[in-house]
C-alpha cells in the first residue's frame, strides 16, 4: 500500500539522528567489541593480546559449568513461563466471569509489573531468612527440611517462585484484555452448543487466545532469561554450587568479577545468537498465527 | 619616589601571590578502594588526617565497591587511560594486576626512588610475600591483612566445661559435650580461605607448582591430595554430626551464626574481632549475654607436629603506571604516612587488622594495647609463628572464578550431591583449565 | 450467561487467594518496617502495625547510611526519579522523532536504518553488558545522568510503538495538511502530537516504570554511592545491614524496599487505564 509521504532531503535524517546515533554510540559498538573480543585471548587490563579463533567458545561451551548454567537456564525459563502462564490465565479467565468488582480485581491483581526484580528478589530473600522470614520457618514446620542455602532444589524453588510472581500480572493484563476482546455473539453460541464451562474454555476461548499465548511465551522466555538477573543477584546469587546460575549472571560473573573479557565476550555472543533464535520463531511462528 | 614605591608594592604583591598560588596548588592523588561500612570510616579518617598533617598533596579516597567491583573500575579506568594513582587489590586479584606488566609501579622501587627508601625488613614476616614477585620485590603494599582465626564462646565453652582446641583432634573430642550443652560446635565464613589455602600453609603443605605459582603462570593445583580429602571427609561427617553447621556462602551468615548463639566456635578473619566486641556490646544492652574469646587456627597433630604460620587475606596498595613524578612524590609521601607507627598502631586499634611493620607491632606492645586487649594479638602471634617454605601465600590467575569452582564443590560435599573424591578431582581439572587460560593469555 | 452458585464461589475464591499472594510479600514487607529491628529478630516478620512507622522512615529517608554513610533514601529516591523521568521523556522524543521519520517521509536510507533500529529488539542490553560498560567508561559518562539514561535509549522499543500507531492514522490527515502547505514540523507539532496525546502518556507512564526499575546497568555504571538509585541501594544497603557487624537491621531493608516500591506502583495504579492501554495496544 503507497502511503502518503513527504519528499524531504535532509530533514527525514535529523528526525532519525538522535535515535541512529545512540545505537551506534551504545548498541553497534558495544555488540561489535563483544565479538571481536571473543575471539581475543587478552589481559584483564589490555597489556597483552592474542587472536586466539574460537578458542573461547571451546573453552566456554565445552565448560561443564557453562553448560550446566545453560541447562539451569533452559529448565528454570520453561518452568517459570508454564507457571506464570497456567496462574495468570486461571485468574483473568475467573476475573473476566465476574460481574461486578472485575475492576477491583483487576486493580487488585496488575500492579505487580511495576516492582523492580531486585525489589522482588529482596523481599522474598527477607521471606526466606533464616532469621526472620516466617516462609522459611513455615516451610521447615511443613515438615519440608528447608534450606535454600545448601540445597540447590529449595534454591531453585525461592527462585523460581518470586520469578513468577513479578511475572504473573504482565500475563494477566494480556489475558483479561485478550479474553474481553472475544466477541461476545462467539461465546453466546458456544453456550448453546456447550454446557460445560471447562469444555468450552478448551474447545473455544482457549484456541482463540493462542495468539496472545504465542506472544507471552516469548515475552516470559525473554524475561526468565534477562530481567530476572535482578532477582538471582539479589537473593541466591548462583549458588550453592552454581545451582542457580543463569547464563546472563554468568556472563556477569566471568566478566565483571573474575575479569576473563574474552570468555565472558564468547558467551554474550552464544547468548546473542540464543536471542536471535529466539526472535526470529516468534515473527515467522506469531505472524503467521495472528493473520487468519 | 612614588614611583618606587608602586613597584615595590608591586613586587611585593606579585612575591606573596605567587607563593600564595603555588601553595594553594596541591596535586590530588586518588585511591580507590573497596573498604565499607566502619572501614570506610576509618579510611577517611587516616586521609582527613593525612591530608591535614601536610598540604603539598590531597589525598581522595573512593568507595568503589566490594573488591570485585573495584578492580573492575580500576581496570576500565587504565584501559580509558584514567587510572587512580592509588588502588586497593584483594589477594584473589593479586595475579592479575601483578602479571599485567607494566600496568603498576612496584611500591618498593616507588618508595626507593621517590620516598625515603625501601627495606622489606621492616614489614613482618607474615606480610611479605604474598605480594611481592618471584624476586622477593614487593609490588603491592599490604594494607589490610588479617589471617584466620578461631573465635569462641566463653559462655558455650563454660558452659559444656571445655577449653579452646588447638588442634582439630581436640575439636572432635569436645564437639560432643558442645553439642549436649545446646551447640553447634563449629562453622565457618569462607571455605577456600579457610579450609583450603591457609589449610595447606598451615600443615606446610605446597598448594600450587612452580613455587605456588609464584615462578610461572604455567602452574598446576595441587588441592587434590590426601589431606584435604581427608580433612573434608571429616566435615561432612561432622556436618551430619551435627558438629559442624553451614549457613551459606555470605560471610556474614556465618557470623551471625555465632554471635547469636547458635554455634560454640567460629573461623573468621583476624580483622573480626572489632565487629565481635561491638555486637557484644549491642547485645548487652539488650540484655543478652555475648563474650567471646580469640584462639589459634586449629590443624591436624596427625599431619604435621608443629604448626607452621598462616598467610595473609584482605588486600595491599598498588600504585597505577602512567603517572607523573610529582604524583608519585605524593603517593610515596602517603605511604610513608600510612606505615608509620603511629598510623598504623590506630589502623590495627580500629579495624582489628593486624600492623604490617615490626616499629608499629612494637609500638603496640610497649603502649600496652596486648594487655588491655589480648584478643587482638593473636593475629599477629599467628603470623609470626616460624614460616616455613609453603606459607608464603599463592600467586594464581583467574581465583575469582577458581574459588567459585571450589565453593561449588565443597557445597556439594556438604549437601552430598558429590562424593569427596569426586569433589575434588572436579575442583583440580576445573582449576587447572582456568590457570592454563589464565597462562596463554599472557604467552 | 449463568453461572452456577458453586462456579461463583470458587471463581471469587479462586481470585481473592491470587490478590492475597501477590499482594502478600509488600503488605508484610510494609507492616514490618514499622517495628524496631529486635522485634523481627525474636518474633519474625510482622503483620501489622508497630508504632515506629516514622522513626523508621525518618532514619531511612534522612540518615545518612550506607557503605560509606553518605547516602540516603531520599537522595537514591531523587536519583531514581531522574532516571525514570529522564528515560521515559528522552525515549520519547527520541523514538517518536525516528518513528516520524520512518513513516512519513520517503528518502533514501529508510530502509537499512529502519532495519539497523529494527535490530536492536534483538538484543537486550544483559548480553552486551560488558562492552557497554568500556565505552561508557572510555567516555567519561561513569556516574554521570547522561551515560546512565541514554545507553537505555539504544533499544527500539519506543520507535516500534510509535511507527505502529503512526501506521494506524488515517493518511487523509497528511493530505490535507499538505493540501494547506504544511511542513512537515508544522505536521508533526500542530497534527500528530495532539492527535497522539493518549499513546504518549501510555508510552511516558510504561517507561517511567521501566527505568525506575532498572538494575544491572546502573549497578555497572554507579560507583559511587551518592549516585545509587533506588532499586540498586537496597542491595548495597542489605548488605551492608547484614554484615555490619551489628545486630541486622531488618525493618530498614524492608523499608526500603517499600519506598522502592512506591513510586511505580502508585504511577500504574492512577493512570491504570493508559497504562493497560499503552501495553496492549503497542504490543499489537
Amino acid at each position: 500500500m503507497k502511503r502518503v509521504q513527504f519528499e524531504r532531503s535532509v530533514v527525514p535524517y535529523l528526525f532519525v539522528a538522535p535515535q541512529i546515533l545512540i545505537i551506534a554510540i551504545f548498541f553497534l559498538l558495544p555488540a561489535g567489541q563483544a565479538i571481536y573480543q571473543s575471539f581475543l585471548l587478552e589481559d584483564a587490563f589490555g597489556i597483552s593480546s592474542q587472536f586466539v579463533w574460537f578458542r573461547n567458545y571451546e573453552d566456554t561451551i565445552l565448560n561443564y559449568e557453562w553448560l550446566g548454567s545453560a541447562g539451569f537456564t533452559i529448565i528454570f525459563s520453561a518452568v517459570v513461563t508454564f507457571l506464570s502462564l497456567a496462574i495468570a490465565l486461571l485468574l483473568a479467565v475467573r476475573a473476566n466471569e465476574v460481574l461486578h468488582g472485575s475492576n477491583s480485581y483487576k486493580t487488585l491483581l496488575m500492579w505487580a509489573y511495576a516492582v523492580a526484580a531486585p525489589v522482588a528478589g529482596l523481599m522474598g530473600n527477607l521471606m526466606f531468612n533464616p532469621f526472620v522470614g516466617d516462609l522459611y520457618k513455615g516451610m521447615n514446620a511443613l515438615g519440608w527440611d528447608f534450606n535454600h542455602k545448601l540445597d540447590a532444589f529449595d534454591a531453585s524453588f525461592v527462585v523460581i517462585l518470586i520469578a513468577v510472581w513479578k511475572q504473573v500480572s504482565v500475563n494477566f493484563i494480556f489475558f483479561l484484555s485478550g479474553l474481553q476482546g472475544i466477541p461476545k455473539s462467539v461465546l453466546e453460541a458456544a453456550t448453546l452448543d456447550c454446557r460445560s464451562p471447562t469444555r468450552r474454555f478448551w474447545s473455544i476461548t482457549f484456541p482463540l487466545l493462542a495468539p496472545t499465548t504465542f506472544f507471552l511465551m516469548v515475552i516470559n522466555i525473554t524475561y526468565a532469561f534477562f530481567e530476572t538477573f535482578g532477582i538471582i543477584d539479589t537473593t541466591t546469587r548462583g549458588s550453592p554450587g552454581g545451582a542457580t546460575m543463569t547464563l546472563v549472571y554468568k556472563v556477569y560473573t566471568d566478566g565483571f568479577l573474575g575479569a576473563d573479557l574474552g570468555g565472558s565476550s564468547a558467551q554474550s555472543v552464544i547468548l546473542m545468537i540464543m536471542v536471535l533464535i529466539l526472535t526470529v520463531f516468534q515473527f515467522r511462528f506469531i505472524e503467521r498465527k495472528v493473520h487468519y | 619616589m612614588k614611583l618606587k614605591q608602586h613597584v615595590i608594592a608591586l613586587a611585593t604583591l606579585a612575591l606573596v601571590g605567587g607563593s600564595a598560588s603555588t601553595s594553594f596548588a596541591a596535586t590530588d592523588i586518588q585511591w580507590w578502594h573497596g573498604m565499607g561500612g566502619r572501614l570506610g570510616e576509618v579510611v577517611n579518617e587516616i586521609a582527613d588526617k593525612y591530608n591535614a598533617s601536610q598540604s603539598d598533596y590531597n589525598l581522595i579516597p573512593t568507595y568503589k565497591g566490594g573488591y570485585e567491583d573495584t578492580m573492575t573500575a580500576g581496570i576500565a579506568a587504565f584501559r580509558a587511560k584514567n587510572a587512580p594513582e592509588i588502588i586497593q587489590v584483594f589477594d584473589a586479584g593479586a595475579a592479575t594486576i601483578i602479571n599485567a606488566k607494566g600496568a603498576v609501579y612496584p611500591v618498593a622501587d616507588l618508595l626507593a626512588k621517590y620516598g625515603k627508601g625501601f627495606n622489606i625488613e621492616d614489614y613482618i614476616s607474615g606480610v611479605r610475600y604474598f605480594y611481592a614477585d618471584s624476586d622477593d620485590k614487593m609490588i603491592g603494599l599490604p594494607f589490610n591483612a588479617s589471617t584466620p582465626l578461631l573465635y569462641y564462646n566463653k559462655i558455650a565453652f563454660e558452659k559444656a566445661g571445655v577449653e579452646p582446641p588447638e588442634t582439630w583432634e581436640e575439636l572432635e573430642a569436645i564437639a560432643p559435650k558442645l553439642k549436649e550443652a545446646g551447640y553447634v560446635a563449629l562453622a565457618q565464613s569462607h571455605s577456600p580461605w579457610i579450609f583450603a589455602e591457609n589449610f595447606h600453609s598451615r600443615h606446610n603443605l605446597q598448594m600450587a607448582t612452580a613455587n605456588n605459582g609464584y615462578d610461572s603462570t604455567d602452574t598446576k593445583i595441587l588441592y587434590n591430595n590426601k589431606h584435604m580429602i581427608a580433612h573434608w571427609t571429616k566435615l561432612k561427617e561432622w556436618l551430619d554430626k551435627g558438629w559442624y553447621g553451614y549457613y551459606g556462602r555470605a560471610w556474614g551468615d556465618n557470623q551471625d551464626a555465632f554471635v547469636q548463639g547458635k554455634v560454640a566456635m567460629w573461623l573468621g578473619s583476624s580483622g573480626s574481632f572489632g565487629g565481635l566486641q561491638k555486637s557484644a556490646e549491642k547485645m548487652k544492652e539488650e540484655g543478652k549475654e555475648f563474650a567471646f574469646g580469640t584462639s589459634y587456627l586449629p590443624y591436624w597433630k596427625s599431619i604435621i607436629a608443629e604448626p607452621k604460620s598462616t598467610f595473609i587475606g584482605g588486600a595491599a596498595l598498588f600504585s597505577f603506571a602512567g603517572h607523573s613524578d610529582e604524583e608519585y612524590k605524593g603517593v610515596a609521601n602517603f605511604f610513608e604516612f600510612l606505615t608509620s607507627p603511629e598510623q598504623q598502631y590506630f589502623w590495627h586499634k580500629e579495624t582489628g587488622y593486624v600492623p604490617v611493620t615490626n616499629k608499629a607491632y612494637d609500638l603496640a606492645k610497649s603502649d600496652g594495647y596486648y594487655k588491655t586487649t589480648p584478643d587482638a594479638e593473636v593475629g599477629i602471634l599467628q603470623l609470626n609463628q616460624p614460616g616455613a617454605e609453603w606459607t608464603k601465600g599463592y600467586r594464581l590467575g583467574y581465583y575469582v572464578q577458581i574459588r567459585e569452582v571450589m565453593y561449588k564443590e565443597f557445597e556439594k560435599i556438604l549437601t552430598d550431591d558429590s562424593s569427596v573424591g569426586d569433589a575434588f578431582v572436579t575442583m583440580e581439572k576445573e582449576s587447572n583449565a582456568l590457570l592454563s587460560r589464565f597462562h596463554d593469555t599472557y604467552n | 450467561m449463568t453461572h452456577s452458585l458453586w462456579r461463583s464461589l470458587s471463581t471469587h475464591g479462586i481470585l481473592i487467594l491470587g490478590t492475597i499472594f501477590m499482594g502478600a510479600p509488600v503488605w508484610i514487607a510494609f507492616m514490618s518496617s514499622t517495628h524496631p529491628a529486635d522485634t523481627l529478630i525474636r518474633d519474625g516478620m510482622q503483620y501489622w502495625f508497630g508504632g515506629h512507622l516514622l522513626e523508621t522512615y525518618n532514619e531511612v529517608l534522612f540518615v545518612e547510611g550506607g557503605v560509606m554513610k553518605k547516602v540516603t533514601a531520599s537522595r537514591m529516591l531523587y536519583n531514581s526519579m531522574i532516571l525514570g523521568v529522564g528515560f521515559a521523556v528522552g525515549k520519547v522524543i527520541v523514538s517518536m522523532s525516528a518513528a516520524y521519520a520512518i513513516v512519513y517521509f520517503r528518502f533514501r536510507l529508510a530502509t537499512p536504518l529502519f532495519w539497523v533500529i529494527f535490530m536492536t529488539l534483538l538484543l537486550p542490553l544483559e548480553v552486551r553488558i560488558v562492552p557497554s560498560y568500556g565505552v561508557v567508561a572510555n567516555l567519561g559518562l561513569l556516574d554521570t545522568h547522561f551515560g546512565l539514561i541514554v545507553p537505555l535509549i539504544a533499544s527500539a522499543t519506543g520507535t516500534f510503538y510509535f511507527r505502529q500507531y503512526f501506521k494506524s492514522v488515517p493518511e487523509e490527515l497528511l493530505e490535507a495538511a499538505r493540501l494547506d502547505n504544511a511542513g512537515p514540523v508544522r505536521f508533526l507539532i500542530d497534527i500528530l502530537v495532539p492527535l497522539s496525546k493518549t499513546m504518549i502518556a501510555a508510552i511516558l507512564i510504561i517507561m517511567f516504570v521501566v527505568g525506575w526499575n532498572q538494575y544491572l546497568w546502573p549497578l555497572l555504571m554507579t560507583t559511587q554511592e551518592e549516585n545509587y538509585t533506588i532499586v540498586i541501594g537496597i542491595k548495597q544497603i542489605y548488605q551492608v545491614l547484614s554484615e555490619g557487624g551489628e545486630l541486622p537491621q531488618f525493618q530498614k531493608a524492608f523499608a526500603l524496599t517499600v519506598l522502592a516500591t512506591l513510586p511505580p506502583v502508585a504511577v500504574v495504579l492512577v493512570f491504570q487505564n493508559w497504562f493497560v492501554k499503552g501495553l496492549v495496544e503497542s504490543e499489537k
